[in-house]
Parts: C-alpha cells; sequence; structure tokens
C-alpha cells in the first residue's frame, strides 16, 4: 500500500522533531524511524514480522540535515512502499546521509540562516521597532525553510531512488554559493551600522570608534579567531566588577 | 514574573535549538526579544539579543560538534538582567558575560543529552515495535525540554542575584561597559565572514556591502 497524503502529511510533521533523540551512537536513526513510522505502518501494518524488520532496519544510525532529512525519507517511504531490496534501500541511505549534511550546512546553517539573522540586526541598527526586526527574520527565515523541507520531502518522495539527479538539477550547491556572497553583502552592510553605534558620550566616542574600527579589520581577516579574544575581553571587564566586589 | 514561565520559555528555546521545531525561536536576537517583551524590556531583550547575535553569526552546528547553546543562555540573561534592577551599562556588560558563561554550561548539557539519549534508545534492548520507537522518541524530546527549562531557571536566579551583586563594583561609567560590548560585538560579527569564504574571496562583496551601510549612514 503507499502512503497516501494524510501519511505523507504526518510524516512531514514528524519530521519537524526528527532531531529529538539525537545521539552519538545513530545520531538521528532514532528520529528517522519516528518520521517513518507512520508510512511503515500503512506498508507493513498486516505484517507483523516485515513491521519489525523494517523498524530495525530504519533505527540504525543515519544522519542529515535536518532541513533535508525528508528527501531521504520520501524516497524510503516510496522504496519501501514498492516493495525495494531492504539492501538497496540501505544503500541507498548510506550514499545520501553524507551528502545530505554537508548540502543543508552549506544552504542552511552558513548562508540562509546568517543571512536572515544579519537582515534583523540591520533593521534594529536602522532603527526599525524591534518587533519588526522579529518578525522579519523568523518570517523571512521560516518561509525558506519550511519550503526547502517540503521540497525536499516531495522530490524524495516522487523520485525515489533518482533523487540524488533531482537535488544536483535544483542546483542546491550553486545556491550555497550565491547565499554566501549575500551574506558577505549583508555582513558589509551590518558593520559600519555597527561600528557607528558606538556609546553616546561624545568625549570618549573617538577612541572607542577606533577600537571598533581595529576590531572589525582584525575579524575580517583573522576571522572566527577573533571570537576568543572578543569574548575573554568581556569576561576580562565581567571579572574587574568580581575583584571590585572582593575588595569591597 | 512566575519562575514556570522562565522555565517554560527557556525549555521552548532550548527545544528549538536543538530539535523542535528549529525555527530559530532560539537565535539570541529573537529569544532575547520575546524574552524582554514578555517580561516588560523588550527593548533591552533585543538590546541583549542582537548583541549576542553578534557572537553566533559565525558559529556553525555542523555534525556532532559540541557548540554554545543560545537560546537557553539568551532567556536566562535577558530574565537576569531584569530582575538585577539595573538599568546602568555594567548591567548590560555582566548580562551578556553571563549568557556567553552559560551558553557553554548549557552546549555541555547538550554533550550530556545526546549520551543520554543513546542509554534511552537502547535500554534493555528495546523490542522493533512502532510503541517502542515512539515513547523513546518522545522522552528523549520531553527530556530535551526540561534540560532547557531547568538550565534557563538556575541561570536567571544564579545569573540575576550575581548582576544585582557585581554592578555596582563597576568602576567606570557606564558608556565604557558599553564600550567594550561595541567593540568586542564588532570583532565577533566581522569574524563571521569566514563562513562566507573570507576576506580573500569575499573583500569585493563586503566592500560593496560596507559602501551601501556608509550610505545610509549618511544620508540617516
Amino acid at each position: 500500500m503507499k502512503p497516501g497524503i494524510r501519511i505523507r502529511a504526518g510524516m512531514f510533521l514528524r519530521s519537524l522533531a526528527i532531531q529529538g533523540s539525537w545521539n552519538y551512537r545513530t545520531m538521528i536513526g532514532g528520529g528517522f524511524a519516528f518520521a517513518l513510522m507512520p508510512a511503515l505502518r500503512a506498508i507493513h501494518g498486516e505484517q507483523p514480522a516485515a513491521l519489525r524488520d523494517a523498524i530495525e532496519r530504519h533505527r540504525g544510525i543515519f544522519n542529515s540535515h535536518p532541513y533535508l532529512v525528508g528527501v531521504a525519507l520520501g524516497a524510503v517511504a516510496r522504496l519501501e512502499a514498492e516493495g525495494t531490496d531492504p539492501a538497496t534501500i540501505d544503500r541507498f541511505k548510506s550514499a545520501v546521509r553524507g551528502s545530505l549534511g554537508s548540502l543543508g550546512d552549506g544552504l542552511i546553517w552558513a548562508g540562509w540562516r546568517p543571512a536572515w539573522a544579519m537582515v534583523a540586526l540591520i533593521l534594529l541598527h536602522v532603527g526599525a521597532p524591534w518587533w519588526s526586526a522579529v518578525l522579519a527574520f523568523l518570517v523571512g527565515y521560516n518561509a525558506g525553510h519550511l519550503a526547502l523541507r517540503g521540497w525536499g520531502f516531495h522530490i524524495g518522495y516522487h523520485h525515489g531512488l533518482a533523487v540524488a539527479g533531482q537535488l544536483r538539477r535544483a542546483h542546491v550547491a550553486d545556491a550555497s554559493g550565491v547565499l554566501a556572497s549575500v551574506g558577505a553583502v549583508l555582513l558589509g552592510v551590518l558593520l559600519p551600522l555597527v561600528v557607528a553605534a558606538a556609546p553616546p558620550d561624545t568625549q570618549r566616542m573617538l577612541p572607542w570608534l577606533g577600537a571598533a574600527v581595529l576590531a572589525c579589520a582584525a575579524g575580517l581577516r583573522w576571522g572566527n579567531q577573533v571570537r576568543t579574544p572578543c569574548v575573554v575581553a568581556i569576561f576580562g571587564a565581567a571579572l574587574v566588577t568580581l575583584i571590585g566586589r572582593v575588595l569591597a | 514574573m512566575n519562575l514556570w514561565v522562565l522555565a517554560f520559555a527557556g525549555g521552548v528555546a532550548g527545544l528549538d535549538g536543538t530539535s523542535f521545531p528549529q525555527v530559530m525561536l532560539s537565535r539570541p536576537v529573537v529569544a532575547g526579544a520575546l524574552m524582554g517583551w514578555l517580561l516588560g524590556i523588550p527593548v533591552e531583550g533585543a538590546l541583549l539579543g542582537a548583541v549576542l547575535e553578534l557572537f553566533h553569526l559565525g558559529i556553525l552546528p555542523i555534525g556532532a560538534t559540541p557548540y554554545p547553546e543560545a537560546g537557553t543562555a539568551m532567556v536566562a540573561a535577558v530574565w537576569a538582567y531584569a530582575v538585577s534592577g539595573t538599568t546602568h551599562g555594567a548591567g548590560l556588560l555582566l548580562a551578556i558575560a553571563f549568557a556567553l558563561f552559560w551558553e557553554r554550561v548549557a552546549g555541555a548539557s547538550v554533550v550530556l543529552m545526546r549520551r543520554w539519549n543513546s542509554w534511552i534508545l537502547t535500554a534493555g534492548q528495546p523490542p522493533a515495535t512502532p510503541a517502542a520507537v515512539e515513547s523513546r522518541h518522545l522522552i528523549a524530546t520531553g527530556t530535551d525540554f526540561l534540560r532547557a527549562g531547568v538550565l534557563a531557571l538556575t541561570g536567571g536566579v544564579i545569573g540575576g542575584a550575581a548582576i544585582a551583586e557585581l554592578h555596582p563594583f563597576w568602576p567606570w561609567g557606564g558608556d565604557a561597559a558599553e564600550g567594550v560590548l561595541h567593540v568586542a560585538g564588532v570583532g565577533g560579527a566581522a569574524g563571521a565572514l569566514a563562513i562566507f569564504g573570507g576576506w580573500r574571496e569575499r573583500w569585493r562583496l563586503v566592500l560593496v556591502g560596507v559602501s551601501v551601510g556608509v550610505l545610509f549612514l549618511a544620508v540617516a
């Protein structure tokens, strides 16, 4: 029996919680079986032994970016419904798990998410109300997030084993490069706005501005290595109050 | 405000960040603003969230890599700032310092949680039945919510007491405290260029953006 629309909708909703039992042994294996369960019930519900066998196979190790896991979920649901050889399904899962992870990391974590976070920060720095910045971030980000999840599930279910070709044709990897470019521009817009947001005391503003420009240049040049000294500077400043409290 | 609200908000932020539904309620700028709104200080909440967000632009939660859990820490830090009763710049500085510390504690708890999940899923060699798979997955998810709630609660209480106790001992003006945050935040944000390809690869695009930003400042 092929999973109907209600079963597929159930799988999609469950896939939102696919990382709920993330662990170092099977990674999202438990979540994958959890999300696939409506389809497995529909396909193997009347054959307890086949259902147990399918659950056993799908609760094993698996990993993917959570937003692209629908590609694998949809494809596996289709393959199970078509009675595909379990060894072929296992090989398919092994083949896609690395690529779905790296595609999603580049596309979402290193592209889409920081881009929308910077949009929110830019809005705050140009004086937009706090709620509009938060709303812009949540609506803009999640429009793409949910569309990606839905699209991934759709192409997975409709193309089965051929889904890798669909991913290539959709130029997902190219989109990561475009988002990285957009991110660089947005960061460029954000930085002068943040630098200019120096403390308002005009007598002290110039040194702070100078220090901020230096910090900016260091960050652009040395990347995330600059994060640690910046955090240490904040901890150091906080430590001053602790020392003051102890000495008082 | 009721401490249950703090625990619930922390639980929601923690769960969103690690497992469900990952709609970014856990991002510092969102969690900070929404927690501030709940506490009647939305602008201060958004400000604290924006500062912490600057440090998080370049952090990638890739694979099994441990990473700081900002959402839970942000909820705790905004609560701590609110209950400390300070409006001084030193209060903001201490709240951010606390958030940067607490997100590490929360991140370490995620690592422990993931080990615990291994045990939940395999303890007693569960049968391969739908009920066993679903119940254990939901127990793991629920435990994650509790973990984040407890962390937000303890963080809010400890952080609030610490900020209230320490902020009068800041030896310089409020502007100096904000200046430290400002400079450190700029450095943290600029460092995020690494995830977009770095300076050598992207300098032209960064300069295009800088031109737009400077143009806006000139017009505004």
